[in-house]
């Protein structure tokens, strides 16, 4: 019985990891889905039961690890409420597509937070793995509607933190963005009981 | 009273006795008859219930003394006999309860055997039918045993046969074997008399041996003592050595002290020759020395003409000088003199020219130059008056054109109004055609209608003429006729309404409808662009209102460097651009391209070179197969060789192969049909085209040979 338990406890800090390991796998996802860079720079990796590419160029590697550690440690602390992956156009700097994963935060199992003194959810690992897998098999299917991007593109992420927050060396505040004409779609979300990940993505829907 | 009663008593007590010994008797006998077995018990039984008779019996003689005393009792007084007394009675009681328990006992002991007895009797069956069962089994087995018996028997008879004949062979081989032990004890002596003689011979050469031995001994010793003698000699000999290599690096040190003394001697004596070479030197100076007063005369004399040449030289020299300066002056003069030259050409064809000129003048009627220039003016100003003319007829053409453009704009409103007319007028022309057909099919009726109405009248006219009595009904009729015709004459109006007022009317409806919806789509859709982007403007204001938020990236985000970038692509872009242009301005034919075209007509030339060497090398490759192989072969096309012989006696005769995927094969051609044999045994049967086309140029050979030798 106590085994049981300690199988299915998520603590705070993993069940960030394993949104920042999604935000990881969904980000590369897309950069690898709308053909931002070339298909040649991406590696096939077995993750959630199914094959995922994840980027081998050293800047991107750098950049998501940068964003992700910092992200990880301002979800722990509840400070993140949306991170935007915007993709524009480079020559003109207009925002053709915005990737939203709006991070909500839930209360776990209470029991079992009162039992280890610690806020923990009791999840099972593998059906979080599925709705995972679930997500990203439609962030695959996007492909199919999202409107072609025929210029020069490229990709930064926004993260939406509570005011409180502070701004960390290499970080810098950024303007809000808006697309002209968009089109909003809601994809799955998934739940790890102490975090909610909804992901939508909006489009600029062509005339 | 009590006797009797008692006497009752005991007749009671033994009648199951006899009734048992009457009904056991019988029994006993039948199972005695039955099984011989049981009789011991059956008789122990039944001395059991004669023994019990009899102790019954003494009892009987208890109560009376004795039977003989009863019987004399009896036959004394039989009524009257003494009374038994209380004691006695009492006693015979006791003892009659007694024999009763006995009885009981005795009967039950005697159930008790028969049970057994019945058990014993149903187990002994059993054993019996078991018995008789093993008895069966026995006797079977006997019988085989028997016949195994049998055969045992005329086995052992056999194993007998055998064995005496077993008994004759061994006494046979005995006799053998004694034969050839009698044969071996004579061998064995032989080999004893043959062995004492071996070791006498052995003893013999023993001590020839020994004797060899102490011999060798000797030799040895005497080997030993010369080796010690051959040591001591050795020794002596190393000693002389040391002296002779002592004396030998003597000998090289005189040597070496004789080579440095003829050393000193060369030197010496090349020091006698020099010493020699100068003595003859000194006697030519001697000589010299004797010359030169001579010599001195002789230095006068040049040192005159010495000074006569440098006068000389020093006048050539201004010479030179002179001639240098005529030269300059001629060179300066020379454009001059051309100068002039042109000058004077310059000014005959001025004067020619100005003849021109005057001659035209004249033909002007202007004498003078004066009259020529205000001439002159007054052309100009007309000229200028005709450009000024000339700038607003164009600026004219140029407002013409924007109205012609605006008109073609027109003209092309028009003509989609135009259009839009057509089509309606199509559609109209189409209703009118319609309508036409239905006025044919209205007039056909009327005509209908006029034809029966002839007939209505003509038959009115019959019935008229036939009876008068139907004036009335002809009344009627062109009463209804006349109806008839108003009614068509109202259709016809009705259609003529129908043909022009509605339609247009219709139609500058519908058109000034499209219009206002047109107008009202473009308004919608403005309406809704200004609503999209207030949506977004609300969208973009909630959210912010809704989380206070603030939005964080990275600084070095892929999206910045992208830009940075893009940004430097298009700054060294321009400046390329820049240096390109400045470079057009500079003007074409830079030193780049004079290098880069030195360097085409270098690779032109290389190639040219290059194209030569092929073509001679090739064709060096083709003759030298030509005169090795003796086949000429030639490109015919993609795939396709044609080879031909040299000693073929025309040029038709040739063979032509194609290069396939597995290897070549050879196409059939005039000549290859004539050539039938060798075909079969070399393509066919050996399989290969070298040996067939040696062939081939042997037989070609062989016969051009042996034409030569018949000539």
């Amino acid at each position: 019985m106590s085994q049981q338990q300690t199988k299915n406890c998520i603590t705070l800090k993993g069940s960030a990891q394993i949104i920042c390991e999604y935000l990881k796998y969904a980000i590369n996802s897309v950069l690898f889905q709308r053909g931002l860079y070339p298909p040649e720079t991406f590696k096939a990796e077995q993750q959630y039961g199914i094959t995922l590419l994840i980027s081998e160029d050293q800047q991107i590697k750098n950049f998501l690890t940068n964003l992700l550690t910092q992200s990880e440690e301002w979800i722990l602390n509840k400070k993140v409420s949306k991170l935007s992956l915007i993709i524009l156009n480079v020559a003109n700097k207009e925002i053709l597509e915005c990737w939203d994963f709006n991070v909500q935060y839930e209360d776990g199992d209470a029991a079992l937070s009162k039992e280890k003194n610690e806020k923990v959810g009791s999840k099972d690992l593998k059906k979080i793995q599925q709705e995972i897998r679930d997500v990203m098999l439609q962030v695959a299917a996007t492909i199919s509607y999202l409107p072609f991007l025929d210029c020069r593109c490229s990709f930064d992420v926004l993260v939406h933190a509570k005011t409180d927050c502070d701004i960390p060396e290499k970080w810098a505040e950024a303007e809000p963005i808006a697309i002209t004409n968009a089109q909003n779609v809601q994809l799955k979300t998934f739940s790890t009981s102490l975090h909610k990940m909804e992901t939508v993505v909006s489009y600029k829907l062509a005339d | 009273m009590a006797k009797e009663g008692d006497m009752s008593l005991f007749n009671d007590v033994l009648e199951p006795f006899r009734r048992v010994i009457n009904t056991d008797l019988p029994k006993d006998k039948l199972s005695a008859s039955a099984k011989l077995n049981f009789s011991d018990s059956n008789q122990s039984i039944k001395e059991g219930s004669t023994t019990l008779f009899s102790s019954i019996k003494r009892k009987s003689g208890l109560e009376s003394p004795t039977p003989e005393k009863r019987i004399r009792t009896e036959s004394g007084s039989n009524s009257n006999g003494p009374p038994p007394s209380p004691w006695e009675a009492k006693r015979l009681k006791i003892d009659l309860i007694a024999a009763k328990a006995q009885i009981t006992k005795l009967e039950a002991r005697v159930n008790h055997q028969h049970t057994i007895r019945k058990e014993m009797q149903i187990l002994f069956e059993e054993e019996k039918a078991s018995l008789i069962e093993q008895h069966k089994h026995d006797e079977r087995a006997l019988s085989d045993m028997e016949d195994r018996l049998k055969l045992i028997r005329r086995r052992e008879l056999e194993i007998k046969e055998e064995y005496n004949t077993a008994i004759k062979e061994h006494k046979e081989a005995k006799l053998k074997w004694e034969k050839d032990r009698s044969d071996l004890q004579k061998q064995i002596a032989e080999l004893k008399d043959k062995l004492l003689e071996s070791d006498v011979s052995s003893k013999d050469q023993l001590s020839e041996m020994k004797r060899d031995m102490d011999e060798l001994l000797q030799a040895l010793e005497g080997a030993q003592q010369e080796v010690q003698i051959l040591k001591k000699e050795v020794s002596k000999q190393t000693s002389r050595a040391e002296q002779c290599s002592t004396l030998r690096s003597q000998l090289e040190k005189q040597t070496f002290e004789l080579q440095q003394i003829t050393n000193k001697l060369k030197e010496l004596e090349y020091e006698k020759d020099s010493y020699k070479d100068w003595q003859q030197q000194v006697k030519t100076a001697q000589k010299r020395l004797t010359n030169m007063a001579e010599l001195e005369k002789e230095v006068g004399r040049l040192r005159a003409t010495e000074r006569s040449l440098r006068d000389s030289v020093s006048n050539k020299l201004l010479l030179e000088e002179q001639v240098h300066i005529l030269t300059t002056k001629v060179e300066a003069l020379q454009p001059v003199q051309q100068e002039l030259h042109d000058a004077k050409v310059k000014i005959a064809s001025l004067e020619s020219t100005l003849e021109e000129w005057k001659n035209v003048a004249r033909t002007h009627g202007i004498e003078n130059a004066r009259s020529l220039s205000s001439a002159l003016d007054s052309a100009l100003s007309s000229q200028l008056t005709a450009v000024a003319g000339c700038s607003q007829a164009q600026s004219q053409s140029a407002q013409l054109t924007e109205e012609i453009a605006t008109v073609k704009f027109e003209r092309d409103k028009a003509t989609t109004k135009l259009n839009d007319l057509q089509t309606v007028r199509k559609n109209q022309e189409s209703l009118i055609h319609r309508l036409q057909k239905r006025l044919l099919l209205v007039t056909r009726e009327r005509d209908s209608y006029r034809q029966q109405l002839d007939c209505y009248e003509k038959e009115l006219t019959v019935s008229i003429s036939g009876a008068g009595e139907a004036a009335g009904g002809a009344a009627l009729l062109a009463a209804r006729v006349e109806q008839l015709e108003k009614a068509l004459q109202s259709y016809r109006d009705l259609l003529a309404l129908h043909d022009h007022e509605p339609n247009t009317k219709a139609l500058e409806l519908a058109r000034a409808e499209a219009s206002k919806y047109r107008e009202e789509a473009e308004a919608a859709k403005r309406e809704v662009a200004k609503l999209r982007a207030q949506r977004d403007q609300l969208q973009m204001h909630f959210e912010k209102l809704a989380a206070p938020t603030k939005i964080l990236h990275l600084a070095d985000n892929p999206a910045a460097a992208a830009q940075k970038q893009m940004q430097l692509e298009l700054e060294s872009a321009q400046e390329e651009i820049k240096k390109l242009k400045a470079a057009l301005r500079e003007g074409g034919s830079s030193a780049g391209d004079d290098a880069l075209r030195a360097q085409l007509e270098n690779s032109r030339i290389k190639l040219q070179r290059m194209k030569e060497e092929f073509t001679s090398s090739a064709q060096e490759y083709r003759d030298v197969c030509y005169m090795l192989l003796g086949y000429k072969i030639d490109r015919t096309g993609h795939k396709n060789y044609r080879i031909s012989n040299m000693y073929a006696e025309s040029s038709d005769e040739y063979l032509t192969f194609t290069l396939s995927d597995d290897g070549i094969e050879m196409v059939h051609t005039d000549y290859s049909t004539t050539l039938g044999d060798l075909v079969e045994l070399h393509l066919h049967q050996n399989r290969s085209i070298p040996v067939f086309l040696s062939a081939l140029t042997m037989e070609l050979f062989t016969r051009i040979t042996m034409q030569q030798t018949q000539c």
